[in-house]
């Protein structure tokens, strides 16, 4: 999902790197990212259990589906530069 | 006073030249030894780069800490001025506490010491010309190199140079003068001598706003024996009451903590001053014994004064700490902290200027303070309650109930509380840019003036929808009251979420939790025209209403992408790396449509 403009994004990210224009990315930081993700996402899941309004209950679970596609995409990421 | 002061210096310059020609010599001591103080600073701002200020933050963590600081840094650019200017600058910028702020003004008065150990017991007995010309001649090389650091040690080498220079002319001079002029001739003992001479200091201070600069001049007349240890004494201690010009001169442009700031450093030197004026017995026969146990030979007064200097503002310490609490406690009853005006910028005053981290800082805390009155604004142009919407868990429910016009006047509130703020930020923006610091700091600031710009965009896109959203939702209407609500809902619940990312922990949170919203917003947008198509269809809708409808959503949309944007600028990374990866992983139009797309599958 999206992926195509996520590989735009991370070989201009390499180009800028290569140019001297951008930080370099270590695992720590990715994994930094990913626990925040994943401590949302925990909130998201014990928000959802106590909503009882279900449009309410509907948005949480898409917020929940964004913060999954994060995740996905983190993990991607460390695999990545982690080559 | 300000227009005589001029005429009358240069006349007495000029006097002093016909007097003697020797003069010319001591006055170009003075003169050589302030401009190497001048480049000394400049030197450290440029080398300290940040670094000074990130140690000034965390050596406020206590008051020994504080006072610590204070010594050390005082003692290694040799300017007890220049520390407290920077004290004053990042007290202002709401960076350090008034009570580590006053820490650090104790212990400068005690750094500032080591300046007349450094001229009695090294400029005085070495030719220290001979250090001076190397220095300042291998200084002017660094000083054309175009890496920031290195100009900043050729300013700090050819300042430590120029001092030295300084020393030596003033100590030629002194040397020469005795021949002509015999100064120990207006030499006064007891109580008058004492009052006398310490008024001396305390103006020739001020005259020079330096007490670094007095206390070289006394020590080198001592030595040439141009007057008389009495004498030096109470000029030293006049010296220590002069040198609080500069805070408080430094403190006209801060806002009242600097003002607090300077009125604690006049009250220290001049508790201090009191006390050893009081006790200059004891202190003198304290003087003489500690001396002796370091074996300073008894005639050796321009060391002797050293002492003298270093243990009556060492008991000034001692004596102002246990009641550091009290004095705090005086300065805020004397200076009250002014009643919050949320029309006037209350971060960006000239004494934040000087320094990269002040001005950073105190930016992004005035943008901030900008977003809270845009915040109030747009709450009540959409006639809702902040404080409701902050506590409800129904947002929906709660924008539903709230159909009581809030009374006030958006374009006087506007001019009054976004515009004069924006326009400071703005100013403020620009005078950074002309300013030759790091293009990061620069790009910063710029980013963050932008996100102002934005911010006043949203008030204003609220302007334009306040008139519909109000006539629309004061009483139901059915179906336009409907679509008016969605409209009032989706922007409240953005101001709902970015207050939940401005209270999360920095460590902790993360601009992405905004992209759903983003979607959100994008999704609505594109809806908006087939949902009032289909309302005008049902005849639920009037031709007029729905006009208007689009019209006004166009203002939503807007206001709503651009908080989204506010708040991803805003609240960004500040490690730089981690910044880069959320980046990566922000989904942007594209992205979000297929994330919504497959929700919508899903």
């Amino acid at each position: 999902m999206g992926l195509k403009k996520y590989a735009e994004k991370l070989d201009d990210y390499f180009e800028r790197l290569k140019q001297g224009k951008a930080e370099k990315i270590e695992a720590t930081h990715v994994e930094k990212v990913i626990r925040k993700l994943n401590a949302k996402k925990q909130q998201l899941l014990d928000e959802i259990q106590t909503t009882t309004k279900e449009s309410k209950k509907a948005r949480l679970e898409q917020k929940l589906l964004f913060a999954a596609e994060h995740i996905k995409r983190a993990e991607m990421l460390l695999e990545q530069i982690s080559k | 006073m300000k227009k005589y002061f001029l005429p009358v210096a240069l006349s007495a310059l000029i006097f002093g030249f016909w007097l003697s020609p020797d003069f010319q010599q001591i006055a170009a001591g003075v003169a050589i030894f302030l401009f190497g103080m001048l480049m000394l600073e400049d030197g450290f701002k440029l080398f300290s780069g940040g670094y000074l200020e990130r140690m000034l933050e965390k050596a406020t963590g206590s008051t020994v800490r504080s006072v610590i600081f204070g010594i050390v840094s005082t003692t290694v650019m040799q300017s007890s001025s220049l520390v407290s200017v920077i004290t004053i600058s990042f007290l202002s910028a709401g960076l350090i506490s008034l009570i580590g702020g006053v820490g650090i003004i104790f212990g400068a008065n005690i750094g500032t010491t080591t300046g007349a150990w450094l001229v009695a017991g090294f400029g005085l007995k070495v030719n220290i010309a001979a250090y001076a010309m190397p220095m300042i001649a291998v200084s002017i090389i660094l000083v054309f190199q175009r890496a920031k650091y290195l100009r900043g040690i050729g300013y700090a080498l050819a300042g430590l140079g120029f001092l030295f220079l300084g020393i030596h002319f003033m100590k030629v001079g002194f040397e020469s003068f005795k021949d002509q002029l015999d100064l120990t001739r207006f030499a006064m003992t007891g109580l008058l001598g004492l009052i006398v001479y310490t008024l001396i200091g305390m103006s020739a201070t001020v005259i020079m706003q330096s007490s670094h600069a007095t206390m070289v001049l006394i020590i080198t007349a001592l030595a040439a024996g141009q007057i008389s240890y009495e004498n030096a004494l109470a000029l030293a201690i006049g010296a220590n009451i002069g040198t609080t010009i500069t805070a408080i001169i430094g403190s006209l442009s801060a806002n009242f903590q600097g003002k607090r700031l300077a009125l604690a450093h006049l009250i220290f030197n001049v508790v201090t001053a009191a006390v050893a004026l009081v006790f200059i017995r004891p202190i003198r026969d304290a003087v003489d014994w500690v001396s002796a146990g370091v074996g300073i030979a008894d005639s050796d007064y321009a060391l002797k004064l050293a002492v003298f200097h270093t243990i009556f503002n060492a008991l000034g310490v001692m004596i102002m700490l246990p009641l550091l609490n009290r004095l705090i406690a005086f300065l805020e009853r004397k200076i009250v902290e002014p009643v919050p005006d949320k029309s006037k910028p209350k971060y960006l005053s000239e004494a934040v200027d000087e320094f990269p981290e002040t001005i950073e800082a105190a930016m992004r805390k005035e943008v901030k303070h900008l977003y809270e009155n845009a915040v109030e604004l747009i709450a009540h142009g959409l006639n809702l309650s902040r404080h409701e919407l902050f506590e409800t868990d129904d947002i929906a429910a709660t924008v539903r109930a709230s159909r009581k016009p809030v009374d006030f006047d958006i374009d006087e509130r506007y001019e009054a509380r976004v515009k004069t703020l924006y326009a400071a930020i703005v100013d403020f923006a620009t005078r950074t840019g002309a300013k030759n610091l790091s293009p990061d700091v620069t790009d910063r600031v710029y980013v963050l003036r932008d996100v102002a710009g934005k911010i006043v965009h949203v008030v204003k896109s609220i302007k334009h929808l306040r008139r519909n959203a109000t006539e629309y939702t004061i009483q139901n209407q059915g179906a336009v009251t409907e679509i008016y609500n969605g409209l009032r809902t989706e922007i409240a619940r953005i101001l709902v979420e970015i207050r939940k990312l401005d209270q999360a922990e920095p460590e902790d949170r993360s601009h992405l939790w905004l992209d759903e919203e983003a979607a959100h917003v994008e999704e609505d947008a594109k809806n908006s025209i087939r949902v009032v198509d289909a309302l005008i269809r049902k005849g639920s809708l009037d031709a007029d209403a729905a006009t208007s409808f689009l019209n006004d959503s166009d203002y939503a949309y807007g206001a709503m992408r651009d908080l989204l944007s506010v708040a991803r600028a805003f609240y960004i990374e500040s490690d730089s790396a981690v910044a880069e990866v959320e980046r990566l992983l922000a989904m942007d139009e594209e992205d979000v449509a297929e994330v919504a797309a497959e929700a919508t599958e899903a």
